[in-house]
């Protein structure tokens, strides 16, 4: 796990721009990872260090608050470090909350895909497993008790089926909005001669939503072969997610 | 026709509005399982005919195959159908958890299955079983504030409550301004209000 979060901080850290230097406070780590994992539609590698960072950040802001009331500071300043703080709060629940939901949705798939299982904090592994035992109680009380025992499988339609086909998964070709960081080139959005078509239809929708994005390169030559994308910092795209996972992974893109 | 009433049970869930229960029907559900057992008597039944009559499974060509495989795949359809009618429920009932305190409604609860209501209590155990583990309290906060003080309105009488920065008296119509993380679990509960402008 720790390997993990560490992978997470340490791909930028490299780049010692200013930019990413003043932008390296723990609250603003965490309101990254928070707009990821709000965005990304499989769960992410929980942030365990940064989580217990924050977390004992807010206390002791939770602590100076208290003795500021104390000691009769000014009241305005109080309320200002209290809506600092409840600011942080919300983040770390909303944090967390968004994880839970994922694993409330993906329960199946997480429990048996061994790298997304390692992405989550031993508390959730336990609420992802009482979870499951929750949810295949019901599923065989209310359905599966009732049919033959050659379709009793939660996990498969019947007997006959080779893997897991009823399992719900994340959909990884969504398309998502993400924010370079810095210049990312050659870009291989590799599965463009599939797909070029709807990332037409998806992809200009979303140009005409964010008007903010600036087109380096024309749509025909972005589905053309042989084009990788290159990205200048400050770029917004929206791409498939399964293209651009390694970077997010990596913190060279952020999801927006 | 086959999968017919499945697909009415599916029809059902993708008519009522997201997020929304309607009542769990029994009547129905009962009706595929019959379905999906007579199925199963049928495909048992066409296979005992097959080995008594020694043709071989791999014919392709043999009438009494097919129509096994029919069932076959009849029963997998109904399966599929009564499964996403139980687990689109169910992730409902999921989503429950987060927006109620422990005790449904009882306008929702007369709508689930008694399974169903075992998987909300279970589950809702589950999620505060997190909560206590990570000592927080993830079922408050879920607008990003504004404000560390919000304007209520009392909706029930609830005497002298001890606030997290002071002791308020939580009498009826009374209108307080008091801390939002105070004033979330009551709002939630429907004990109070919150008063916009």
């Amino acid at each position: 796990m720790e390997s993990g979060s560490d992978k997470g901080t340490g791909g930028f850290s490299a780049m010692d721009d200013y930019e990413t230097l003043i932008s390296t406070t723990d609250a603003d780590l965490l309101k990254r990872s928070w707009r990821n994992e709000k965005a990304a539609p499989e769960i992410l590698q929980f942030e365990s260090s940064l989580v217990e960072r924050s977390r004992a950040q807010i206390q002791l802001m939770e602590e100076t608050v208290e003795e500021f009331m104390n000691s009769g500071e000014d009241p305005l300043t109080v309320s200002l470090y209290q809506m600092d703080i409840d600011r942080t709060v919300f983040l770390l629940r909303s944090y967390l909350r968004t994880r839970l939901q994922k694993i409330e949705k993906f329960m199946f798939h997480i429990q048996k895909t061994a790298d997304l299982w390692s992405r989550l904090s031993r508390q959730e592994q336990k609420f992802a497993k009482r979870s499951i035992e929750d949810m295949e109680k019901h599923l065989d009380q209310s359905v599966l008790s009732k049919l033959p025992d050659w379709y009793k499988s939660h996990l498969k339609q019947s007997g006959t089926s080779e893997e897991d086909d009823m399992v719900t998964e994340p959909k990884l070709d969504a398309f998502v909005i993400c924010r370079s960081r810095k210049f990312v080139g050659g870009l291989p959005v590799d599965d463009r001669q599939v797909n070029n078509m709807s990332f037409y239809k998806k992809g200009w929708g979303d140009y005409i939503i964010y008007s903010k994005v600036k087109m380096k390169k024309k749509l025909d030559k972005f589905c053309g072969e042989e084009n990788p994308l290159d990205m200048y910092a400050g770029d917004i795209y929206a791409l498939r997610y399964k293209s651009i996972k390694p970077l997010i992974e990596s913190g060279q893109l952020d999801l927006v | 026709m086959y999968g017919r009433k499945a697909c009415q049970l599916v029809k059902e869930l993708t008519n009522s509005e997201s997020g929304q229960l309607t009542t769990f029907n029994n009547d129905l559900f009962a009706q595929v399982i019959e379905e999906c057992e007579a199925h199963f008597r049928d495909l048992q039944a066409l296979f005992m005919k097959m080995q008594e009559e020694g043709t071989s499974n791999q014919t392709t060509k043999n009438p009494d195959h097919f129509g096994a495989f029919m069932h076959h795949l009849s029963l997998v359809r109904n399966k599929r159908c009564i499964m996403a009618y139980v687990y689109n429920r169910a992730e409902v009932v999921q989503n429950l958890g987060w927006a109620v305190e422990l005790l449904l409604p009882e306008e929702i609860e007369e709508k689930l299955s008694n399974s169903e209501k075992e998987y909300f209590k279970n589950h809702l155990a589950t999620l505060k079983s997190y909560m206590t583990d990570m000592d927080i309290d993830l079922a408050v906060d879920m607008v990003p504030p504004k404000d560390p003080y919000i304007k209520v309105r009392v909706l029930e009488n609830m005497g002298n409550v001890a606030l997290s920065d002071q002791e308020a008296n939580l009498a009826m119509h009374a209108i307080l301004f008091l801390r939002r993380t105070d004033a979330e679990q009551y709002i939630s509960q429907g004990k109070m209000e919150e008063l916009t402008v």
